[in-house]
């Protein structure tokens, strides 16, 4: 039980990892806290779980998915942070908290308040290694927290957006001095984690097979502690913190109670704020940004 | 506390609005009713279609001539599920709206800061979905809930779930953020289990949930462990869902047994091949003559209305809003009230009077009475959801003293 | 007489002007706060226990929920000196999703169940409280202390080398605020006789933040009017049903573009002067 335990823990871990991704990439950059960032993973969810619902194959379903939300990223990025880039940050927090808003009645209007099911079959599929019990979304789930952490950290380091982004992150004006293009890198960083929000959505919608308006709220809560927990700055720290939170998440409900469970993860969180404001793979000055 | 089938069959199916009784003396006044739902929010599904049954039967009754000639309108309004904004609705009704009585608020929060207002303005106020213990008990008089204690429906539900499923050990697993859910898995079903003589195995350390919460493979893989021949899911459908569905990823197949919460077309869908067993006093799908006609009438309207999913099927609290309207009605017709808006506090009493001893009513699926508690004595049906429907099992009634079906 | 419809909404207005005024005093020193419903659900708590199970007057009892509130802010505040901005702004997330957890496992407050049995304050008693604090955070607004709290939050080095005590500021904000949410939350309990720990979520916690923001943050008269807003807009706009939500987080989007500073500032007040 303990390693089918281990197993669940891992995998909620991946779940945060990849809603932690969508938060961290503009957080870590602009220092902005995207609020809209957790229903555009709820959106992103409906959106490809609707394709899939119509027979399309899954990546038919990702890739709709992230196009649409990584638009809509840029939309909340030009409406809610452009114009208020200079506002003290409760600003631009406030206003993405308006399109949070705004997404979960879209979704209630469109989709319904009742849960969206998939078919049963979707989740059929089983792998079992010893004790333990492994689905294929769960697999799915977990590959591509892997898979996209690389990915965004490559990007970062050895392409000319990841470049820009990184000189933005340091100073917005010596960027631009620079020939960083700002506002279009900007906008990029905006698409890039509204996308990732989008494909988190579709696999986690497919990893549980069910979807409500709502699910981003408490979902993407837990991914802003994985956020600070791993450090805002650091691309890799989400991959640790997930997992890490998940198992924590996951033994406080199997071996104390799920009423211990909040006050773990956020005491964990605020902890991290106090004693590591850099998180745990966080670079030291990183933190000092406010 | 059960009966028979044919003794209910016999009672003559009655009409809603009762035009039996309807002469023209109300002719060219107006019975204005007020109605408290969340159309928008967590639960926009519940207070859309309640808005939907509602305007039906506004309609229905004024295309028949009306309550004995006086036309009904319903002041429909959205709270959000918000207990503050639900307040302020039951006084906005009560002042400025001057309605007789009010249908809802839907959920047990919104009731707890509902009723005492409702109380304070002496306006009756007659829930379509709370079941959390007692709310309508500690707001009397001008409380009622068109709903049955959850612990009333169990007593019958449960030796039928013992004998039919061959339960002798059970675990339970509750959402402890929502008090109806936490009131049937803390404190009713444990004491329950112990008087039919199933062995709770994890008592001490019942597992729980938070609403809202996508996983909860931690809590499935720890009861699975436990071996129990079944389960007790306490929480509402759409949360019960996601345990349905870890069951069913797990592998973790045996029958649940819940309250009326669980009652809904989605959670069919959740792990088709899992027996959920729960009581209704509605579910799409009953038989008989007037709450076919009530389903058949309904169902092509929630399905036509523009935010609502295409495979939609009435929800029972839509059918307990129609018969709250109707009890309205019948209050309204047999009660003396004179629809004067001089009368206003006088009627607001005699509707309450009558329907604290409220008889001859019939709702969709039999009489309605109101025990001292402000529930509802009325017929429920424990229902086996399994395979995508819901198959009645057992009739029972939520006899109160001398008050019965 | 005004309807009870109008006085249910003058109450809460009244009681969300409160709370708001919290976390303008935080803003004031150039702290964000998304958990200070934990400490309205503090004093809700504490002055609900006892007028209920102590027979305390409701007045005393919301007294002294505000100072048990405002020693948890005290304790609170020490932490939260080492965070600045959107990092503080996480932590006092995570402290009001702890402490709605808190209350929702206390048994001796019914839990998920919630609490009752208290007696309802008037509208009058809750502008009883509301129009003197009000009063007493605008005249603090004029003295030097509001001058070296607004030196804090400009530049906290410059204030400290003026030979401002910036940590007796800052605790002091925090403790005055957090008794302040201690006060709100009295009189919500008292308004609403009914008291359970998802009235203190993080969307009551945002609420006051927006009230501030939108009202404006320079002056007091500010998160009044916020709160007012922020009480009437959903009354208002039921007329769009179902997009209801949708509107209103598209006005607030409006708001902040045309008035990042809020809807009152001190020119608009200026302006308004004769």
């Amino acid at each position: 039980m303990l390693l089918q335990q281990l197993v669940n823990g891992l995998t909620l871990g991946a779940v945060y990892t990849l809603v932690a991704l969508g938060f961290s990439l503009v957080m870590g950059v602009l220092g902005i806290l995207n609020l809209a960032v957790a229903e555009l993973f709820m959106l992103g969810g409906y959106v490809g779980l609707t394709l899939m619902l119509d027979g399309q194959p899954l990546l038919v379903g990702l890739g709709a998915a992230a196009l649409f939300t990584g638009l809509l990223g840029v939309m909340v990025e030009r409406v809610a942070y452009q114009p208020l880039r200079n506002a003290p940050p409760i600003a631009p927090l406030l206003s993405t908290l308006g399109f949070s808003v705004i997404f979960q009645t879209v979704a209630t209007n469109v989709w319904g308040s009742d849960p969206l099911l998939l078919p049963p079959e979707l989740m059929d599929e089983r792998y079992r290694i010893g004790s333990i019990s492994l689905g294929k979304p769960q697999l799915v789930v977990m590959a591509t927290a892997v898979g996209l952490v690389t990915a965004l950290a490559l990007v970062m380091r050895h392409t000319r957006f990841g470049y820009g982004l990184r000189a933005i992150a340091e100073n917005r004006d010596v960027a631009r001095l620079l020939g960083v293009p700002a506002p279009l890198v900007t906008s990029g960083a905006f698409a890039l984690s509204g996308a990732m929000a989008g494909v988190a959505g579709v696999l986690i919608g497919l990893h549980y097979g069910a979807l409500t308006p709502f699910v981003g709220v408490e979902v993407g809560l837990k991914a802003i502690a994985v956020m600070v927990v791993g450090g805002t700055t650091s691309i890799w720290g989400v991959l640790l913190a997930g997992p890490l939170l998940g198992v924590l998440e996951v033994m406080t409900v199997a071996f104390g109670g799920a009423a211990f469970r909040d006050m773990t993860v956020y005491g964990l969180m605020i902890l991290t704020l106090l004693l590591r404001p850099q998180g745990l793979l966080g670079r030291a000055s990183g933190a000092q940004r406010v | 506390m059960t009966f028979s089938r044919r003794s209910l069959l016999a009672t003559p199916a009655l009409l809603l609005a009762r035009p039996a009784v309807s002469q023209a003396r109300f002719a060219g006044l107006e019975v204005k009713l007020g109605a408290i739902v969340p159309s928008s929010g967590p639960f926009a599904e519940w207070g859309r279609t309640n808005t939907v049954a509602l305007r039906m039967v506004e309609e229905q009754v004024n295309a028949a001539g009306g309550i004995g000639g006086a036309k009904l309108s319903i002041a429909i309004y959205d709270d959000a599920a918000r207990p503050a904004q639900a307040a302020n609705l039951v006084r906005k009704l009560a002042d400025d709206d001057k309605v007789l009585a009010i249908a809802g608020p839907l959920t047990s929060s919104a009731c707890e800061v509902a009723f005492p207002v409702a109380n304070q303005a002496k306006l009756v106020a007659c829930s379509q979905a709370s079941s959390k213990p007692g709310t309508a008990a500690a707001n009397r008089p001008w409380a009622f809930r068109n709903t049955i204690d959850e612990a009333v429906l169990m007593k019958t539900s449960l030796p039928w779930f013992k004998r039919s499923y061959s339960v002798d050990t059970i675990a339970i697993i509750y959402d402890a953020k929502d008090a109806n859910s936490v009131a049937l898995g803390s404190r009713i079903m444990p004491e329950m289990l112990k008087e039919n003589g199933i062995r709770l195995l994890n008592e001490g350390s019942l597992a729980t949930f938070n609403t809202g919460d996508i996983d909860v493979s931690a809590q499935i893989t720890a009861l699975k462990a436990l071996n129990p021949s079944a389960l007790v899911v306490a929480a509402d459908y759409s949360q019960a869902v996601t345990v349905l569905r870890e069951m069913r990823r797990q592998g973790f197949i045996k029958p649940i047994i819940g309250g009326t919460p669980l009652i809904s077309s989605a959670i069919l869908r959740a792990a088709p091949e899992i027996p959920v067993v729960s009581c209704a006093t509605y579910y799409a799908g009953q038989t008989g003559e007037k709450v076919q006609r009530f389903t058949n009438a309904l169902q092509p309207r929630l399905r036509a209305t523009a935010g609502l999913p295409p495979t939609i099927e009435p929800s029972m609290y839509d059918a307990h809003m129609a018969e709250i309207v109707g009890m309205y009605t019948d209050a309204v017709l047999r009660g003396g009230l004179t629809l004067k808006p001089a009368d206003l506090e006088s009627d607001r009493e005699k509707l309450r009077a009558h329907l604290e001893k409220l008889s001859g009513y019939e709702g969709l699926s039999g009489p309605i009475h109101f025990a001292a508690t402000g529930d509802a004595v009325k017929v429920f049906f424990t229902v086996v959801g399994q395979n995508g429907s819901w198959t009645e099992k057992l009739r029972g009634c939520s006899t109160s003293g001398s008050l019965t079906c | 007489m005004i309807s009870s419809y109008a006085a249910g909404l003058l109450a809460e207005i009244g009681i969300a002007s409160i709370a708001a005024l919290s976390v303008h005093l935080i803003l004031a020193v150039g702290q964000l706060s998304l958990g200070n419903a934990a400490f309205m659900a503090c004093g809700a708590y504490t002055a609900s226990v006892l007028s209920v199970e102590h027979a305390v007057p409701i007045p005393l009892a919301i007294a002294a929920g505000a100072v048990v509130s405002g020693v948890l802010g005290l304790i609170v505040g020490f932490p939260a000196l080492r965070l600045r901005g959107i990092y503080l702004a996480m932590a006092t997330l995570g402290f009001g999703e702890m402490t709605r957890s808190f209350f929702l496992s206390l048994d001796a407050t019914g839990g998920a169940a919630g609490y009752s049995g208290m007696q309802r304050v008037s509208l009058i008693g809750i502008w009883a409280w509301a129009l003197p604090l009000l009063v007493l955070v605008l005249i603090a607004e004029r003295s030097r202390l509001w001058l070296a709290l607004n030196a804090v939050r400009d530049d906290e080095t410059a204030a400290r080398l003026l030979g401002l005590n910036t940590v007796a500021l800052k605790l002091g904000a925090f403790t005055a605020a957090a008794a302040l949410a201690g006060i709100a939350g009295g009189l919500f309990a008292h308004w609403h006789i009914f008291i359970e720990p998802g009235a203190f979520s993080l969307d009551r916690s945002t609420e006051m933040v927006l009230a501030v923001v939108l009202g404006g943050s320079t002056v007091a008269l500010g998160p009044f009017f916020g709160a007012a807003a922020l009480a009437l807009a959903p009354e208002a706009l039921r007329f769009i049903a179902d997009w209801r939500l949708a509107a209103f987080g598209a006005l607030l989007i409006v708001i902040l573009l045309l008035r990042p500073q809020g809807i009152i500032d001190k020119r608009l007040l200026r302006a308004l002067k004769p």
